[in-house]
């Protein structure tokens, strides 16, 4: 994109994506208005187009899917209650939900067979070709991104390690894997322990991944790194941690180019960065798949001491950027300070 | 109306509309374990089919981790579908806990917020009643991302339609907080770079010293400071522009000669000044201290008004606004942290230094700033000595009979202000720069001085095997091995002091006592962990943990019951005690090649260590 094409596509977006991307990259861009907004968007990225880019593209097309949603799953999102109540006059704002459009809904899906989502596919489609970080929210099926990539890796004859932050949640993909690849296919390597060391799939935390990469590069290798296809680093939003942190990026640094990389994270501010790095220091462009879709839509209540269960926000779902409250829990919470604030009668 | 919800009404509520199973996260661990407790008396029991799942499940994963079978939670939860999860558990009663709920024989489940990311454990409903978390000390506010991933496990893919973040008051929550959290974006992350002396040995095994630079080029840290840096770059050219008219003048450097001579005519009728003498860090950082700098304080953050020096000493002072706008003098002396942010001020002569609006917006940004920000580096340089004025009449000057003389008389505090905006942004875009570089060469200054480093950076024979040890206080560690410390110790003793070592907890107890034997081998190190300290932190060194470790590792028929009972400690802080006793001894084990002897021991208190609960995972 040329800046002007840039420039024209920003000019047609809603303000408020725009102060998304102003997050981050430009300080106080909510005091801005459209016009100064876009200017300064494209003064602070003078140097890095790619970022604001795909950081647009990919909350051009989160907003489009926001919109046909309500379409496609009409069970799980209930139609709100003014649907049937459009009336001629025009409300300033949407009527506030209530409790039972709040609770309804509720239960289980009916078992349907494993479809791939499409970022899914893009993660493994990419993978072939370069490095991908995904981020993603908690829970919408990274683990699957992570086991396919493993199984193609391993029909190419390649090895893979597989990196966590916790030595608990390496065990637990031990085991969850073992099922998987079956035990002859698994090894582990913690601290103090190792165990079939030799087979495709290694799994392991990110310090001992450290260890082996500067055991390697100091001429003493005792895990095979040549046959290295494949390393996966899982909750990588870890590389902010203040005490750990630094063995993310050693590990990414010092990673063998010939291997490619897969950083599975949860959803965090500024992926576009981590990959724009990515890209800077290893062989291939670094791709990056992210979304900030919940794959199950997801609604916050309020609860009053008493029980009294109220929606936390007016709408249904939860809404971006602004909120506001819903008028039920308002009153629950200033009643609440009220009772709690009051002096103790003891 | 109690201040927050009972735990039995809560879980009954829930069920009622229909929203378990559901994750309960609480304050502290004291918390999810007063809220087992009162279920203990509740009468409500579960219908026996669901009892019998729950007590099979249990017995499966018992074959597999014998500790289960023992806990004495079993019957709580198996009669009530109630449980709870924290690092105070053993990490199979977690994986148990983990594994009823994924099966759906759980309604609830009381966790802390340390509920670690990527553990499987997915509920419909997540109730939050809390909207900060103790960090070390202090409690900070939740960031947003921490609030996504506490409220991203509700809602089960393919097993619910949708999933509930319920919030509930309690007396610490700020509804404010979690609204944001919920509807707002996840923060940006940031490098936390740092380097080690083992990394610095790593390297230089590695890759010669020409090339370290290059490598530190590649971090991320390296990547965002040169983003900083760049935006700097291009501050830096709009000021060099604004600089322009402030060219060369009758004399080339008429700033400093037009400055001298201000000077030189105030210093007559003044005293001269005392020689200041402060410490280098102090000085490099009062460049920075400018009107609108953010800066943290022992207690909070504030902005920078003014800097000035005190009226007697002559000391470094600033005027800063701190949270809820409140104006205060203290020493620059007394400022923990520069941070990477400024905003704009509208200065002003007399108190509170600024224009009233001014003082109002700044300290609207004050309560916006996000709970971390990026610190600005500083390098701490000798100072080229402040230039002395060498004249002190003003008739040696030519300035008054210059024919440029109004116009410099004009110009100067703009050019001058400009000018030292220049200096500013220079030193700044060279801290960005080579600030990874420097740390990199106090570090190796630091490991020649010990002698694991040539002078020309090579390893010696000490930094050849000195580099396997990679964990935190390495150098006391293989300080303590090149003293000797552990010639000829027990193994009891090693695996003791390794524990002290990692242990960086400061949570009281109470513990057994230690040997005399472990307390002499415990002053050494002490002795020599407090001679490190100007080079690295020294560790907390607990007697009492350290004797725990003792005892479970001299004494091999002592059953973990027996060693829970010996102490306060949770048993889940002990199961992480051993456990990381034993990475440590294992690294020692690392060093077979050059120190027989204590690789030996180390691998004697390793195979004494791993038993019982410690070895049912890997
Ligand atoms: N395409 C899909 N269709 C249906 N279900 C899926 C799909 N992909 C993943 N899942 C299911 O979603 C659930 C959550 O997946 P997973 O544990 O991989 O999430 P995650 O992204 O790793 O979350 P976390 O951030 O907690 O680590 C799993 O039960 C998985 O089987
Ligand atoms: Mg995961």
């Amino acid at each position: 994109m040329t800046t002007d094409e840039l420039e024209k596509l920003l000019a047609v977006q809603p303000v408020s994506l725009l102060h998304q991307l102003g997050r981050g990259r430009i300080p106080r861009h909510f005091r801005l208005g459209k016009r100064r907004l876009i200017e300064a968007l494209l003064r602070s990225t003078a140097t890095n187009r790619a970022g604001l880019e795909s950081d647009l593209l990919a909350l051009m097309k989160d907003g489009d899917q926001q919109q046909i949603r309500p379409q496609a799953q009409p069970r799980t999102e209930p139609a709100s209650p003014r649907r049937q109540s459009v009336s001629g006059k025009p409300e300033p704002a949407e009527p506030a939900t209530d409790l039972k459009a709040f609770l309804e809904g509720i239960g289980v899906p009916e078992p349907s067979p494993f479809v791939p989502d499409p970022w899914q596919e893009e993660a493994l489609a990419h993978l072939a070709e370069t490095d991908v970080i995904v981020s993603v929210p908690t829970g919408s099926g990274k683990t699957y991104v992570a086991v396919e990539a493993t199984r193609r890796a391993i029909d190419a004859e390649r090895t893979v390690i597989y990196t966590s932050p916790l030595k608990a949640l390496s065990n637990t993909k031990f085991t969850e894997f073992s099922k998987l690849f079956g035990a002859d296919r698994v090894g582990i390597l913690t601290g103090d322990r190792r165990d079939n060391t030799h087979a495709p799939l290694l799994i392991m935390t990110t310090e001992i991944l450290r260890n082996l990469l500067y055991d390697a590069a100091g001429g003493e290798i005792d895990v095979r790194l040549d046959t290295l296809g494949l390393v996966i680093m899982d909750e990588s939003q870890y590389l902010a941690d203040p005490e750990r942190g630094v063995v993310w990026e050693e590990t990414i640094i010092f990673c063998p180019t010939q291997a490619r990389l897969l950083l599975l994270s949860a959803s965090i501010g500024n992926p576009q960065d981590i990959a724009a790095w990515l890209t800077s220091i290893r062989p291939t462009p670094c791709h990056l798949v992210r979304h900030n879709r919940r794959t199950v839509p997801l609604r916050a209540g309020y609860l009053h001491p008493s029980g009294k269960l109220a929606p936390l926000f007016r709408s249904v779902g939860i809404p971006h950027g602004h909120a506001s409250l819903h008028q039920e829990s308002k009153r629950l919470f200033s009643q609440y300070e009220a009772e709690t604030l009051q002096p103790r009668s003891r | 109306m109690p201040p927050s919800i009972h735990p039995v009404d809560l879980i009954a509520a829930l069920r009622q509309h229909n929203l378990t199973p559901a994750i309960v996260f609480l304050t502290s661990r004291r918390a999810c374990d007063d809220a087992m407790q009162a279920f203990e008396r509740d009468q409500v029991a579960l219908p026996p089919a669901r009892r019998r799942n729950i007590a099979a499940t249990l017995q499966e994963l018992a074959t597999q981790y014998p500790s289960i079978a023992e806990h004495p939670l079993v019957p709580i939860v198996e009669r009530i579908g109630v449980a709870a999860h924290h690092a105070g558990h053993l990490p199979s009663w977690k994986i148990a806990i983990e594994e009823l709920m994924r099966q759906g024989l759980l309604d609830a489940v009381f966790a802390t917020t340390t509920l670690a990311a990527g553990v499987d454990f997915p509920a419909r409903t997540v109730v939050i009643t809390q909207s900060s978390v103790r960090k070390t000390r202090d409690f900070t506010d939740l960031t947003n991302s921490e609030v996504q991933q506490l409220a991203g496990r509700a809602g089960r893919r393919g097993k619910d339609l949708v999933g509930f973040a319920v919030v509930t008051p309690s007396p610490y929550i700020d509804l404010g907080v979690i609204t944001k959290g919920l509807t707002g974006q996840p923060e940006p992350i940031d490098s936390q770079f740092s380097i080690s002396y083992s990394m610095a040995l790593n390297l230089l095994k590695a890759h010669p010293l020409g090339q370290i630079q290059s490598i530190l080029a590649r971090s991320f840290a390296q990547f965002q400071l040169n983003r900083r840096a760049e935006t700097l770059e291009s501050k830096l050219d709009t000021l060099h522009v604004q600089m322009e008219p402030y060219g060369p003048r009758v004399c080339t450097d008429w700033i400093t000669q037009w400055q001298s001579f201000e000077q030189a005519r105030k210093r007559k009728s003044q005293r001269v000044h005392p020689k200041r003498q402060e410490p280098p860090e102090l000085t490099s950082r009062l460049h920075f201290l400018t009107p609108g700098r953010v800066v943290g304080l022992t207690r909070g953050r504030g902005i920078v008004l003014r800097q000035y020096r005190s009226r007697g000493q002559k000391s470094p002072m600033v005027t800063v606004v701190r949270e809820a706008g409140a104006v205060t003098e203290c020493p620059a002396s007394t400022v923990t942290q520069v941070f990477d942010r400024m905003f704009d001020v509208q200065e002003a002569p007399a108190y509170p230094w600024c224009a009233p609006h001014s003082l109002d917006e700044l300290t609207g940004h004050l309560s916006e700033l996000p709970v971390r920000l990026p610190v600005l580096p500083i390098l701490v340089q000798p100072e080229p000595e402040e230039r002395e004025v060498a004249l002190t009449l003003t008739d040696d000057f030519p300035c008054p009979t210059c024919s440029s003389r109004p116009a410099c008389q004009k110009d100067h505090a703009t050019a001058l202000k400009l000018r030292q905006d220049v200096q500013r942004h220079q030193k700044m875009i060279h801290a960005l720069r080579t600030g990874l570089w420097h740390r990199f060469q106090s570090r190796t200054d630091v490991l020649q001085q010990f002698g694991y480093l040539t002078p020309t950076c090579q390893l010696t024979a000490d930094g050849e095997w000195a580099r396997l040890i990679r964990m935190d206080h390495s150098l006391l560690i293989t300080e303590l091995i090149r003293a000797e410390a552990f010639t000829g110790v027990e193994p009891h003793v090693l695996a003791a002091i390794m524990s002290s070592i990692s242990h960086d907890n400061d949570r009281p107890g109470s513990f057994p006592r230690m040997s005399p034997g472990l307390s002499t081998v415990m002053w050494q190190v002490r002795r020599l962990a407090e001679s490190l300290a100007p080079h690295e932190d020294p560790p907390l060194l607990r007697a009492d943990v350290a004797a725990l470790t003792e005892r479970w590792v001299s004494d091999p028929n002592l059953t973990w019951l027996g060693l829970c009972r010996t102490t306060t400690m949770a048993e889940g802080d002990i199961y992480r005690l051993l456990a990381r006793t034993l990475e440590y001894l294992s690294q020692l084990h690392t060093l077979k090649g050059t120190h027989r002897g204590l690789a030996d021991t180390a691998d004697k208190a390793i195979k004494n260590l791993r038993r019982g609960v410690l070895e049912e995972l890997p």
